[in-house]
């Protein structure tokens, strides 16, 4: 059975709602048989906040991708994202009573561990991840049930959110009654297609620029170290425009996609770009400079808060980073990567799902990095090996919350 | 005695206005300009403040002098005049629209913030206040009136007396820091007098008072609740007094890192609950030490007949009361009011334990640490062009007006970044 197995990944984007049913070869690798998308309506800066109207998108793209792939979709992974969500890291410790060789109790006892720290009483743990362990003060032991010690710690990424907003998304969903796999971290789930286990390794920091959030993760030595929502994204953009040159917002929509560019605007070609008219709008001549310095103050800003969150969550952090990759729907902003290098002043590389197959034009839209990444993150638990390396390793946060149905 | 221009004195009468100053110089030890009224010697020399005038009691005559001539040369040279103190205690009732009329008189802005008597003190007490009150509320700018008896719940029988005292004290003490911190001319957003004057130049109208105070990540959220609970701030049976009111201004007062997105915040919960139709006019006080506690003023009012609005007094040439009533001599409180200069009512002795703040206070109303050096005209119409900033958010704010603001490092983030930058943008021309 594990052969074939199939996974779909639904992600619910403030643009749109995109699910992925992808097919787990023998291989490890993934293979896309397609996709279902409706736009999204009732989302607000990656949350949702009119239940009715999302459900019955949410079920446009389910029944989009059944028509698409053939496939009766029963359970899905959800991708889940919104500024309330909070991560930090944290030792867990355990002493064992005499020198012994360290059982698989041992690391759940440790975890547990990990995670007696105060979150605010509305919050729930999402995930929490391992990072390395630690047996008798040997650091990142690869595999600590084949070592003997009298003490073992373990450091943990640990990832929460309110509660009731997590609930939101399950309940959308299970009123359509379709199982729920997991829950998972938007930019975990892109991570894992986005970046190799090489980047992993070295240093990377992974930013998801899409329509109402900006989801980013950092890994070190092959483990992450530090994970973010910041919400604002392509949206913000778009607004920033329709304010700034007050256009309707689907007009600045438009231009944004069509004419906009993050570059620094001291380099712009300048003159005007010329706005047709429409019955519905006033055709008008935009000031090119001007619509440069809208984009490119929004998105440099963007850069600078997350750099800055990253400074401010370990020191020397940002030092261990050796190139930034930038993915989701924003992506495609011209001129992107090179405000990224400005502010982190690494090599930045716009990217989108790799290691997978299928459907071409799909996996090379950095716009379903995560959707994409969900059915990755799922075929690696349910083959319960770590994703990509023996040093991750996750463990059900919220997902064992909820009845599972079954295959 | 220094005379510098547009300060602000704060003037305690009587034996609840003299408690209200010696609490005030405790908590506050630098806040200058504060001046003790009073009949009863012993009050007076027990209060830490320094700056003090004793109104000889038992004759009408030597007493009005004083108040013409110490009160009105101490009072020379300020821009307004706050008078504090209880009514329905003789001296109170005398002493207040007494003062109020000499410093009226010198064309000053003149406000007072009163506390009206508890029910069980009497029926005499109470038409002796009410009286007083209507007097001052004809001759003042604006008039915050604590009633005690809705202060406490309309329930005293539970409160120990002391305690129903306390509480009247300290709220007369927020009221007059409400009052002070609104006329202040420091800060990046101002209430004008003429706000003031709207919401508190009416006559016979009820006072509507709430303040909270919190410090923390989340001290707005607190204060605003601490402040809306208060009993001031709800009509039997009809829930929150805000909603009555046309007007409502609204001070915080605290750290230099007050963000504008928690003051926007407040403006929304505010108007949520006070309705489209009211007009919230605030006023941002953001001069105090890094993580030093967020004060939340709110005061309102409802009812009452709107006199025609007092000029604010800018001038300091001694001149005619610019009021709505008639000139009236100094003298006049007297007939009008009907009492003699009578002892203290209230036997409270001023605790001795506030002798520990004496070494706060300050030289004889010296010039405000706060840049206040601007004269009262100037300072008027710079807060008009203040006002407007704060009506352009919503407009700002896009889209994303109706939704959850994205708060980062204390900016609203949904602002977009060229405005908060204040980077201009060539229009768009029209075809």
């Amino acid at each position: 059975m594990a052969n074939e197995q199939i996974f779909v990944g639904l992600e619910i984007g403030t643009t749109k709602i995109s699910v992925i049913v992808a097919e787990a070869r023998d291989d490890d690798q993934i293979s896309i048989l397609g996709v279902g998308e409706t736009p999204s309506r009732g989302v607000r800066k990656g949350e949702i906040v009119d239940m009715e109207t999302v459900t019955e998108c949410v079920r446009e793209a389910i029944l989009d991708a059944e028509d698409k792939t053939n496939v009766e979709i029963g359970n899905v992974w959800v991708a889940i994202t919104g500024s309330h969500l909070a991560s930090f890291n944290n030792r867990g410790s355990l002493a064992l009573r005499a020198e012994r060789q360290i059982e698989p109790e041992d690391l759940e006892a440790v975890e547990v561990n990990a995670k007696e720290v105060a979150i605010p009483t509305p919050n729930t743990f999402l995930h929490t991840i391992l990072q390395a362990y630690h047996v008798d003060g040997n650091q990142n032991v690869i595999d600590p049930l084949k070592s003997e010690g009298a003490l073992l710690e373990a450091d943990f990424h640990i990832v929460h959110g309110i509660k009731t907003r997590i609930h939101n998304t399950l309940r959308c969903i299970e009123s359509l009654k379709i199982g729920i796999e997991d829950v998972v971290l938007s930019s975990l789930a892109s991570a894992q297609v986005v970046l190799s286990q090489d980047q992993k390794n070295y240093g990377a920091l992974m930013i998801d620029i899409g329509g109402g959030t900006t989801d980013y993760l950092v890994y070190i030595d092959g483990a992450i170290r530090h994970s973010g929502v910041l919400a604002l994204g392509g949206d913000h953009i778009t607004n920033d425009i329709s304010v700034g040159l007050r256009l309707p917002i689907a007009r600045a929509e438009l231009l944004k996609i069509e004419e906009g560019s993050a570059s620094d605007p001291v380099s712009s070609e300048g003159g005007f770009i010329s706005l047709k008219n429409d019955p519905r709008f006033l055709g008008c001549d935009v000031d090119r400079v001007s619509l440069e310095t809208i984009i490119h103050l929004r998105v440099k800003e963007i850069f600078e808060l997350i750099r800055r969150d990253i400074e401010s969550s370990g020191e020397g952090m940002m030092d261990l980073i050796r190139g930034v990759m930038i993915t989701g729907g924003c992506s495609k902003l011209k001129g992107i990567a090179q405000v990224a290098e400005e502010v982190f002043d690494i090599p930045v590389e716009l990217t989108r799902a790799r290691n997978v197959s299928g459907a071409t034009q799909i996996f090379e839209d950095p716009q379903y990095s995560t959707a994409i990444g969900l059915t990755k993150y799922a075929r690696l638990v349910t083959k319960n090996i770590a994703p990509e390396s023996m040093l991750d390793r996750f463990t059900q946060g919220l997902g064992s919350l909820f009845k599972k149905r079954s295959r | 005695m220094s005379t510098s221009p547009s300060r602000r004195i704060l003037v305690g009468i009587g034996n609840a206005g003299v408690t209200v100053l010696d609490l005030l110089s405790v908590e506050y030890p630098g806040m200058t300009g504060l001046l003790a009224v009073n009949n009863d010697p012993d009050s007076l020399n027990a209060s830490i403040v320094r700056d003090k005038i004793e109104v000889p009691e038992g004759d009408p005559g030597e007493g009005f002098r004083v108040i013409d001539d110490e009160f009105g040369r101490t009072v020379e040279g300020a821009s307004a005049v706050i008078l504090c103190g209880g009514l329905g205690g003789e001296t109170g009732s005398f002493l207040l629209p007494a003062l109020a009329i000499r410093a009226k008189s010198a064309g000053l802005t003149t406000m007072a913030c009163v506390g009206m008597p508890f029910s069980f003190e009497g029926k005499h007490k109470r038409d002796l206040a009410e009286r007083a009150l209507e007097k001052l509320q004809e001759i003042c700018d604006a008039v915050v009136v604590i009633g005690n008896d809705q202060l406490s719940g309309g329930s005293p029988s539970i409160a120990a007396v002391g305690e129903a005292f306390v509480l009247s004290d300290r709220t007369l003490l927020a009221a007059l820091l409400a009052l002070t911190g609104m006329l202040s001319t420091s800060g990046p957003v101002k209430i004008t007098r003429t706000d003031i004057h709207h919401v508190l130049g009416k006559t016979g109208a009820i006072t509507h008072f709430g303040f909270g105070k919190a410090e923390g990540s989340n001290r707005l959220h607190e204060a605003l609740e601490r402040a809306l609970k208060s009993p001031l701030l709800t009509l039997p049976g009809k829930g929150s007094a805000l909603k009555e009111s046309s007007m409502i201004l609204l001070l915080l007062r605290g750290a230099k890192d007050i963000y504008f997105a928690e003051v926007q915040a407040v403006v929304g919960k505010i108007e949520q609950i006070a309705g489209d139709n009211c007009q919230i006019k605030v006023g941002v006080h953001a001069d105090g030490p890094l993580g030093s506690a967020l004060e939340l003023y709110l005061l309102a009012s409802s009812g009452g007949t709107v006199r025609k609005p007092a000029k604010p007094s800018e001038s300091n040439e001694t001149g005619e009361p610019n009021s709505a009533i008639s000139p009236i001599s100094p003298i006049s409180p007297v007939s009008q009011i009907g009492t003699k200069l009578p002892q203290p009512s209230r036997g409270e002795e001023i605790s001795s334990g506030h002798s520990e703040g004496e070494k706060g206070a300050d030289e004889l109303f010296p010039v405000q640490t706060k840049p206040t050096s601007k004269s009262g005209k100037k300072a008027a119409a710079t807060s008009k062009q203040m006002q407007g900033t704060l009506a352009l958010d919503t407009y700002q704010r896009g889209r994303f007006d109706k939704s959850e603001p994205t708060i980062v490092e204390g900016e609203d983030l949904d602002i977009p970044t060229f405005l908060r930058k204040g980077i201009k943008l060539n229009p768009p021309t029209r075809k």
